[in-house]
């Protein structure tokens, strides 16, 4: 029963809410607050430097608080389980591996080690992008000196992301209604089921691509007429649009306490030794 | 000022011309409708002023359009802007900031205007946007979709205007509003307003000038009252003037009239027939109030149906409360109401995309709680509103044969051929349906809907964005489909189609049925058609005003003045 009530509950619908949610639907918490450098440095302490630590207990250290941080900036149920499967299927299948080319239990602890890693680092990413508002990711981008054309489409990819998740659902719908689904009894039937399923998902890709390319005519006429190509050639406007940007007392609090939690997670375990 | 000199435009690979020959002068501060069939050249038309032609579709532009008496040929689409704003009409699309401030002020931005956000504040404020400028697109009503996308154009300050269908998609009290707002553009603020609009009665009650496109070219540009006089040239080329106009010519032709001064609005419509007719002795029949009383089997039940949508905030909104409804055989069923009021949230849960929260739904003796999708979908066909969803193929035969394969019905391919040619698509059965013109893709879409000979079939707004000659053919369709199906719902907001297609009319507001009878019983009272936003077809208001007797088509409407009424001599 668990297969046929999560593919029920994991239908386009909550999939579009649950991803809306996250980068819409959080804006005020302690997270969505930051400015986007604050978040793009925190980032590069939490995100990139763990890769080259290698005690355990700092790791774990590491990972309560980026699991603390996670909890605060309510990223949503969908993208904690998205990255639960990731971590576990990626570490599990390496064990089996080592289990299977002569390897031993010993091979637990170093796999534990890199689980944990790719645990804090993929939080860390999770907490500072996906629960960003696209709007301050985008503008944040381009104060850091990415070239507009390429920040903008990250926002615009978050401004068509509803379009899409809609134009998708209604046509899995459209198959949903004149499709027939193969009976799902029994584990067979499951199983065929769910290929039958996934096989549509892939299928409504080509309705869903030429629907987009259409919509996107008027799109790309849009840009033209608001002026788009041309203020990318002008250092006022872009000054203009980063205007918004500030970083604030809470910032500098944020990013202090999360350093000294850092150098503190750094120097226990040289204590301990 | 808009002038066009022998502008043809075509393209380059195959040379066929688009645009043959326009010229013309529109004067400033005129509200402009531009009326022709679909495929006359009217979104081209207007994508030439402000510059998307041939800036941006490649092609082979002659001749000289001059605005304001500057030409525009070397301008880009961005310098024009202040010149002119477009308005499409898949305007949600137009949309291209998450942010609805943001999005509006977007064109200004660009220009590097430093008190961007202020301006368009006020330009908000002028279209009852303010309380969103801080909400997300997406969550926006389409009608307020529909503002900012016009508030995008305004922050430029434009001094022309040009709107593709506008109210396409809309209930009569939003259409009214969108227009109200254009008429306030043009009266108050003395921009030059140009629209594509099939319907002929806001033509009459808003604009004053029309122009007219047929087979890409410009007939003529003349005045409203004089342009709906031209009523057997209008119709061949697929516009239908107003219901009134229409009755004045039918009089004229039996040879009642030789004045040639045809009315366009209702009063000219009164004043008209009583200068003729001596309504107050013309025999008063008594309306037919009663309701059909032989129903057939019922087909649907719902009872007690309840049904609300999650949102993105996690906030409960509840589209139908409590609905008891039987649908019977031999019905067809117009469901009206406003925007919102429920229609397409009901349409869904009969096909079974929706479930009730609570209350049961029995479909021919069957509770659908227990039912299988395909179970129901074989018992009821469902059209799209937009058609497009429809096509999941990549030619139109594969679509409506794909039910039929997918139920492993073996002499599918003969299904298929019937269908084909009962709606007229043999010659386009290799097509993909996107790429199909308005008419044809509703034809394909219905196609589909019926091909598993269902006993209900269900629409949602089958005759939206079409021009009136294909309306005319659409309805044709449908009463020929509704001899092969027992029952069917049309969710629209066409009050013609529902004067001259339905038997039984259905009410909602606010997920209630606020009202349920006949046409009869629907039309003749005010207060319920005040309260959902509705308004009736000219001829019935007409038809009503003079002598309370209702007629719901032009020829009935002719006849009983024929048979009835008195002529004064």
């Amino acid at each position: 029963m668990f297969n046929q009530s999560f593919l029920e509950r994991m239908n386009i619908s909550t999939i579009r809410n649950q991803v809306l949610k996250n980068s819409y639907g959080n804006s005020d918490t302690l997270i969505a607050k930051m400015d986007p450098r604050t978040m793009f440095i925190w980032y590069f302490v939490f995100g990139i430097v763990p890769w080259f630590v290698s005690d355990t207990l700092m790791l774990m250290g590491l990972f309560i608080f980026v699991a603390a941080v996670t909890k605060i900036a309510k990223t949503v149920p969908l993208i904690l389980f998205i990255f639960v499967v990731g971590i576990f299927s990626q570490t599990g299948f390496l064990f089996m591996f080592t289990l299977l080319f002569g390897g031993s239990l010993s091979a637990v602890m170093p796999l534990l080690k890199l689980t944990l890693k790719i645990a804090v680092v993929s939080l860390a990413a999770i907490v500072a992008f996906a629960g960003m508002d696209p709007d301050k990711l985008s503008n944040g981008l381009m104060a850091i000196g990415l070239p507009e054309k390429f920040s903008f489409s990250v926002s615009y990819a978050y401004r068509i992301l509803p379009i899409l998740m809609e134009e998708y659902q209604s046509i899995l719908l459209s198959y949903k209604i004149r499709g027939v689904r193969p009976d799902s009894d029994g584990f067979k039937g499951k199983w065929r089921n769910l290929i039958y399923q996934i096989k549509i998902m892939i299928k409504a890709f080509y309705p869903l691509m030429l629907n987009m390319a259409k919509r996107s005519r008027t799109t790309v006429e849009a840009l033209e007429i608001k002026g788009f190509q041309r203020a990318l050639k002008n250092k006022k406007i872009r000054d203009m649009k980063m205007k918004k940007l500030s970083i604030q007392m809470q910032d500098i609090l944020f990013l202090t306490c999360s350093l000294l939690y850092f150098g503190m997670c750094l120097a226990v375990p040289q204590l301990l030794y | 000022m808009i002038e066009l000199r022998n502008v043809s435009f075509s393209y380059p690979d195959t040379g066929e011309k688009i645009l043959d020959n326009l010229s013309v002068i529109i004067p400033p501060g005129s509200f402009v409708a531009v009326v022709g069939d679909n495929g006359a050249g009217k979104s081209t038309f207007c994508k030439l002023l402000n510059g998307i032609i041939p800036n941006f579709l490649d092609g082979d532009l002659q001749g000289e359009i001059r605005i304001w008496d500057q030409a525009i040929s070397e301008k880009t689409p961005a310098e024009l802007a202040h010149t002119i704003g477009y308005v499409y009409q898949d305007f949600e699309n137009q949309l291209i900031r998450p942010r609805v401030l943001d999005d509006a002020s977007y064109g200004l931005l660009n220009e590097g205007e430093e008190r961007y956000e202020e301006i368009t504040m006020e330009i908000l404020r002028t279209l009852d946007l303010a309380h969103v400028s801080d909400e997300y697109v997406w969550q926006l009503s389409g009608g307020q979709k529909h503002l900012l996308a016009l508030a995008g154009v305004l922050v430029m300050s434009p001094k022309i205007i040009v709107l593709d269908e506008p109210i396409a998609q809309l209930d009569p009290t939003h259409a009214r509003k969108i227009y109200d707002n254009l008429a306030f553009l043009n009266q108050k603020l003395g921009k030059t307003i140009v629209v594509i609009e099939h319907n002929s009665e806001y033509i009459s009650r808003y604009c004053d000038q029309v122009l007219f496109m047929k087979n890409r070219q410009i007939e003529w540009l003349l005045p409203v009252k004089e342009a709906f006089q031209q009523v057997l040239q209008l119709i061949e080329g697929g516009v239908y003037p107003p219901q009134i106009t229409l009755l004045g010519h039918g009089l004229s032709e039996k040879g009642y009239d030789s004045s040639g001064d045809l009315p366009i609005s209702i009063d000219e419509g009164i004043g008209y027939i009583n200068r003729r007719f001596d309504m107050s002795r013309s025999r008063q029949i008594p309306s037919d109030l009663k309701r059909n009383q032989a129903k057939g089997k019922s087909i649907v039940e719902m009872k007690e149906v309840s049904l609300s949508y999650k949102k993105i905030d996690q906030g409960a909104y509840s589209a139908l409360n409590n609905l008891n409804l039987t649908l019977h055989a031999g019905e067809r069923i117009a469901l009206i109401g406003n925007n919102g009021a429920g229609k397409s949230s009901m349409l869904k849960m009969l096909i079974g995309l929706l479930k009730p929260d609570s209350g049961q739904i029995v479909l021919d003796g069957q509770n659908t709680k227990k039912m299988k999708m395909e179970r129901i979908s074989d018992k009821v066909g469902y059209v799209y509103q937009n058609p497009e969803n429809m096509f999941i193929e990549d030619s139109i035969e594969k679509d409506i044969a794909f039910s039929l394969k997918a139920r492993g019905i073996k002499n599918y391919k003969n299904i298929t051929e019937q269908l084909l040619q009962q709606f007229n698509l043999m010659d386009i059965r290799q097509r993909d349906g996107r790429l199909l013109s308005g008419g044809q893709m509703r034809r394909a879409s219905l196609a589909i809907g019926v091909s598993l000979n269902p006993k209900v079939l269900l629409l949602d707004e089958p005759t939206a964005s079409l021009d009136m000659a294909t309306r005319k053919r659409i309805t044709h369709t449908l009463k020929e489909v509704a001899d092969t199906v027992e029952t069917i719902v049309i969710a629209t907001h066409d009050m013609q189609l529902v004067a001259e297609w339905a038997n039984r009319v259905i009410v909602l507001h606010d997920g209630q049925v606020i009202g349920d009878g006949s046409r009869e019983e629907i039309f003749a009272d005010e207060k319920l058609l005040q309260r959902a936003g509705i308004v009736a077809p000219e001829i019935v208001q007409l038809s009503q005003r003079l002598n309370g007797r209702i007629c719901y088509s032009i020829q009935e409407f002719l006849d009983y003045l024929e048979k009835e009424a008195v002529l004064f001599v």
